[in-house]
């Protein structure tokens, strides 16, 4: 099983390399749509086999690498990787069946989109701080590249932006890094990059203090949290569709599985220490957020905002050090990344229909795209939270967490899913209901358009059923994602 | 008389004589094939070098062969064999062959060589001597055209005060110590203290370190562009590698070494990176960049600590073969009428030229020092070693060095992939010699990303 891990891993990788040798569009759409197909069943097989009643990682493999620097090819999955992995698929899977009918340089996108696979799918993987920085950094090329090359008018000043932001992020990630490492050779006499060794190796407050603050930087610009989090809106509204997706899925993830996996157990005394902070900026971000997001009119930015402040709430349940707020947390990330996939899917639909993403340009949609109109609300109410969906045990479990031991915090935090629900309402009456305020005009524009294609319903269908399985029947991933707690918090 | 160990000089030398011989026959019609008698004459040399025993020592202990040497001599080989099957075609299509080009860059070598084979001061700088000469020449090699005359004479002036510095440092540590033989210190004589800030001060001007550095840019600019991508690397992986021969032997025994060395990189990595944004030339930028590369470079220097001189050693290659990469890249696009390497003559390559604008963004990528290209490995050892070494400042500096750079090569990018073409500059073609070049130094800078050990660990067993 271990080599299934690499397998599913560097699959994308080497079929990025082939569709980029071959350059023939059929064959690179149905390479994509097969390989990330095949990746996604043996994540799912990965997951099926998974031993949550043994502690630890598992499908470990290490191997040596550059020993003069003590790095090594140390693979291996916990509880959430294993779901952040199977979700990652998912989603990629969704993506290339979605672009499916994308004519501008087919060959190169997929095979950026196939890079971007291998990229995210090893930082959920890797357990050497050397290959998680590689594929941490291994994402932002392809990323750029798609939102420079297929995004909107304003492509490049957002991918530059994109670019500089993440890197600085970055570099900073790197120091934090560094700095444990270099403690820990001055505790130890030798260099390790092996995350295992650091977990086990107990640092002393000052490093902690300050090798949190440094990785914290790193991941909160990724998640992002809310004074670094402006590149997001930018991003998202000139980046395709696929690739607001793969962003908001799975991209964003990266930095909260960054704390859960890295700040948490590394730095446990850091992270009671700065939960004032943290819990500051996680509830501005919910509250901010989510009020930017009802004054917006374009519905990916909406949609962005949303994002910021979903995010919010998984940082928030992250460091109230509790397990069920933590629970919660990580089980708001894949929920997060099935509705805000989702979300990203219905605007994409809408602009690829009616080409604007303004609100002010659409309005009574549903009564010309019925189907749509249907599944756009499931994955509003899915990413709102409402109950028998994913997202309303998520953040369920994070209020009650947060609330055991941060009452005050929690209260407010709840006030943001109510703003929650008024954005996605408000967006979906001014995008598909208001019918009596549009024009004559639209009237007959609207009613030559064809509702969703097969290649925009099986997306929408994975992803759907996905959460509303674990809207209904938690328990199961409840407990996958309590492996993760108990390494976390010991037991 | 140990023969066996000038091996790989003698093979070298006898290339340099025939293809002398042959250019008075051939004339400038033959150009192309003396230069594949050129690379095979580098590949044989470099491939003469598995045949020598070390460690020895051979004219009256003026050369010697160590793994060290011999690690050298085959970086300089291989990059400058990567210079040469590249360079004839660019010659050509510009109608300004000089056949003698297919030696001068070999003598250079030549010289690099015997430099790095002596530990004695007289004999390096004879090997040093050597290589300007032939570099001031090539760099001047277009005469009809005004800047290359600039820049070589620029070259000329300021290389030459760097030669006769460290002839000058050479003769105060030999007054200072008694031997003109490495190894031997005497830190508290100011004449010796005198002589080794000589010699640093030339070595440092040979690597366009800051505040030496004014030949660079007029130099990178005004030399053929092949002849640049000769400019950028071959000399700096010798340079480097006489420096760290130096800084252990000799510089490190000074006191103030570590406050001298650290002053000249932090302001190389600064000035360098910060008036790249100023460029409006891509070569230009290109020569600013490595300005602030020799920062990062002689960052490592600061201290004699194995981490720190084997990642440099492993940067200063890696970094050769992206820098070639992207010079060569650009000779390409040169051979187009009228180009200029103007930042607005990059608009839209890459809609033209897919393959020739993504290998210059793997270079450029890969000079940023981004995973997993190369160059990032370098920079990591090198961050790793100052840390080591408790230079935390400078650890931080280098790191704020390195996210500056990133801005002015993603310019670069950006241009090529991201703005719409503007004019029509018709078609360019890749000779073979430049697609084996960049197809060779496009792998090996991903491959010793990924397999930095092949090197690392040959550089750890001979340093």
């Amino acid at each position: 099983m271990e080599h299934v891990l690499s397998l599913v891993i560097f699959l994308p990788l080497i079929t990025a390399a082939v569709v980029a040798v071959v350059r023939n569009e059929v064959f690179a759409k149905f390479a994509s749509v097969a390989v990330s197909g095949i990746v996604f069943l043996l994540s799912l097989v990965l997951f099926l086999s998974f031993d949550f009643s043994r502690e630890g990682f598992q499908f470990v493999t290490k191997l040596s690498w550059i020993p003069s620097l003590g790095i090594s090819y140390h693979l291996g999955l916990d509880g959430m990787a294993v779901s952040l992995l199977v979700m990652t698929t998912l989603l990629f899977l969704a993506a290339f069946i979605w672009s499916w009918k994308i004519e501008d340089r087919p060959v190169l996108y997929t095979a950026l989109f196939l890079l971007l696979e291998t990229a995210c799918l090893g930082v959920f993987s890797a357990l050497d701080f050397f290959l998680f920085y590689i594929f941490w950094e291994g994402m932002l090329i392809p990323m750029y590249f798609i939102i420079g090359f297929w995004g909107h008018d304003r492509k490049v000043y957002a991918a530059n932006k994109f670019f500089i932001y993440t890197f600085f992020g970055s570099l900073f990630l790197l120091l934090g890094l560094a700095s444990v490492i270099v403690y820990g050779y001055f505790a130890t006499g030798q260099i390790t990059f092996d995350y295992i060794e650091h977990a086990k190796m107990g640092y002393p407050l000052w490093i902690q203090l300050a090798a949190f603050l440094l990785f914290g930087i790193g991941f909160a610009v990724k998640i992002p949290m809310f004074p670094v989090h402006t590149w997001l809106p930018d991003a998202h509204v000139e980046a395709p569709t696929a690739g607001s997706v793969i962003l908001a899925g799975v991209l964003l993830k990266m930095g909260t599985f960054g704390f859960v996996r890295y700040s948490l157990p590394l730095f446990p005394d850091a992270s009671k220490y700065y939960i004032p902070l943290i819990f500051t900026l996680s509830v501005i971000a919910i509250i901010y957020a989510a009020m930017m997001a009802i004054a917006q009119t374009h519905i990916k930015r909406l949609i962005a905002y949303s994002s910021i402040s979903h995010m919010g709430i998984v940082t928030l349940g992250t460091f109230a050090l509790d397990k069920d707020a933590l629970n919660g947390a990580v089980y708001m990330m894949i929920a997060h990344g099935l509705s805000s996939g989702a979300l990203f899917f219905a605007a994409g639909f809408i602009y690829d229909r009616i080409h604007s993403y303004n609100m002010d340009d659409l309005g009574g949609l549903a009564r010309y795209l019925p189907n749509f109109a249907v599944l756009f609300m499931i994955s509003g109410l899915a990413g709102i939270g409402l109950p028998g969906l994913a997202g309303f045990i998520a953040e369920f479990l994070v209020l009650l967490g947060t609330f055991k031991a941060h009452p005050v915090w929690a209260v407010i935090a709840g006030t943001g899913m109510i703003l929650g629900a008024a954005y996605f309402l408000y967006m979906y009456k001014r995008v598909m209901l208001e019918e009596e305020t549009i024009t004559d005009h639209r009237r007959e524009k609207w009613s030559q358009l064809r509702d969703v294609e097969a290649h925009h319903f099986i997306p929408f269908a994975l992803i759907l059923f996905v959460a509303f399985v674990m809207g209904l029947y938690p328990a199961p991933f409840v407990r996958i994602v309590d492996h993760t707690v108990k390494l976390v918090f010991g037991g | 008389m140990n023969w066996n160990a000038l091996l790989p000089e003698m093979v070298l030398s006898f290339g340099i004589l025939l293809i002398f011989a042959l250019e008075l026959l051939l004339k400038e019609r033959y150009y192309k094939s003396l230069t594949v008698i050129g690379f095979i004459t580098v590949v044989l040399s470099a491939f003469s070098i598995f045949f020598v025993n070390y460690p020895a020592s051979t004219l009256f202990n003026g050369f010697t062969v160590t793994g060290f040497n011999l690690i050298a001599k085959f970086f300089l080989l291989a990059v400058t064999g990567m210079v040469l099957i590249s360079s004839y075609d660019f010659f050509i299509k510009k109608r300004s062959v000089y056949s003698e080009l297919s030696y001068l860059y070999l003598i250079a070598l030549l010289g690099f060589m015997v430099m790095l084979s002596s530990e004695n001061l007289a004999i390096i700088f004879v090997g040093l001597e050597l290589a300007s000469i032939t570099m001031y020449i090539l760099v001047g090699l277009f005469r009809r055209e005004y800047f290359s005359k600039e820049g070589a004479f620029k070259y000329l002036v300021i290389g030459t005060t760097g030669t006769s510095m460290f002839a000058l440092g050479a003769g105060l540590v030999y007054g200072a110590t008694g031997s003109p033989l490495l190894g031997f210190q005497s830190a508290t004589d100011p004449i010796f203290a005198l002589g080794v800030l000589f010699i640093m001060s030339s070595l440092a001007l040979k690597v366009s370190a800051v505040p030496f550095h004014f030949w660079t840019p007029d130099a990178y600019e005004g030399a053929p562009t092949p002849t640049t991508s000769f400019l950028a690397t071959v000399p700096k992986i010798a340079m480097y590698f006489l420096f760290v021969k130096l800084t252990v032997y000799m510089f490190s025994a000074l006191p103030q070494w570590q406050f001298l060395i650290g002053t000249i990189s932090v302001a190389s990595m600064f000035y360098g990176n910060l008036m790249a944004y100023a460029q409006r030339s891509v070569k230009r930028l290109l020569a600013y960049s490595s300005i602030a590369h020799a920062g990062y470079f002689t960052l490592a220097l600061t201290a004699v600590d194995k981490l720190l001189m084997t990642s440099l050693l492993f940067y200063v290659f890696v970094y050769a073969i992206a820098t070639f990469g992207a010079f060569t890249v650009l000779s390409v696009l040169e051979k187009k009428e009228g180009w200029s390497h103007h930042f607005l003559d990059f608009k839209g390559v890459a809609k033209e030229h897919p393959l020739l604008a993504s290998f210059l963004a793997l270079f450029l990528f890969a000079l940023i020092g981004i995973p997993p290209m190369a160059v990032f490995v370098g920079k990591l050892g090198i961050f790793m070693g100052l840390v080591k070494s408790q230079m935390f400042l400078l650890a931080i500096l280098f790191v704020l060095a390195s996210i500056i750079s990133a801005g002015y090569y993603l310019k670069v990018i950006v241009y090529m992939f991201l703005h719409e073409k503007e004019r029509d500059w018709g078609a360019t073609s890749i000779s073979a010699g430049e697609s084996f070049a960049l197809v060779v130094s496009g792998a090996a800078v991903m491959f010793f990303g990924i397999f930095p050990n092949t090197v690392l660990n040959l550089l750890l067993r001979l340093v």
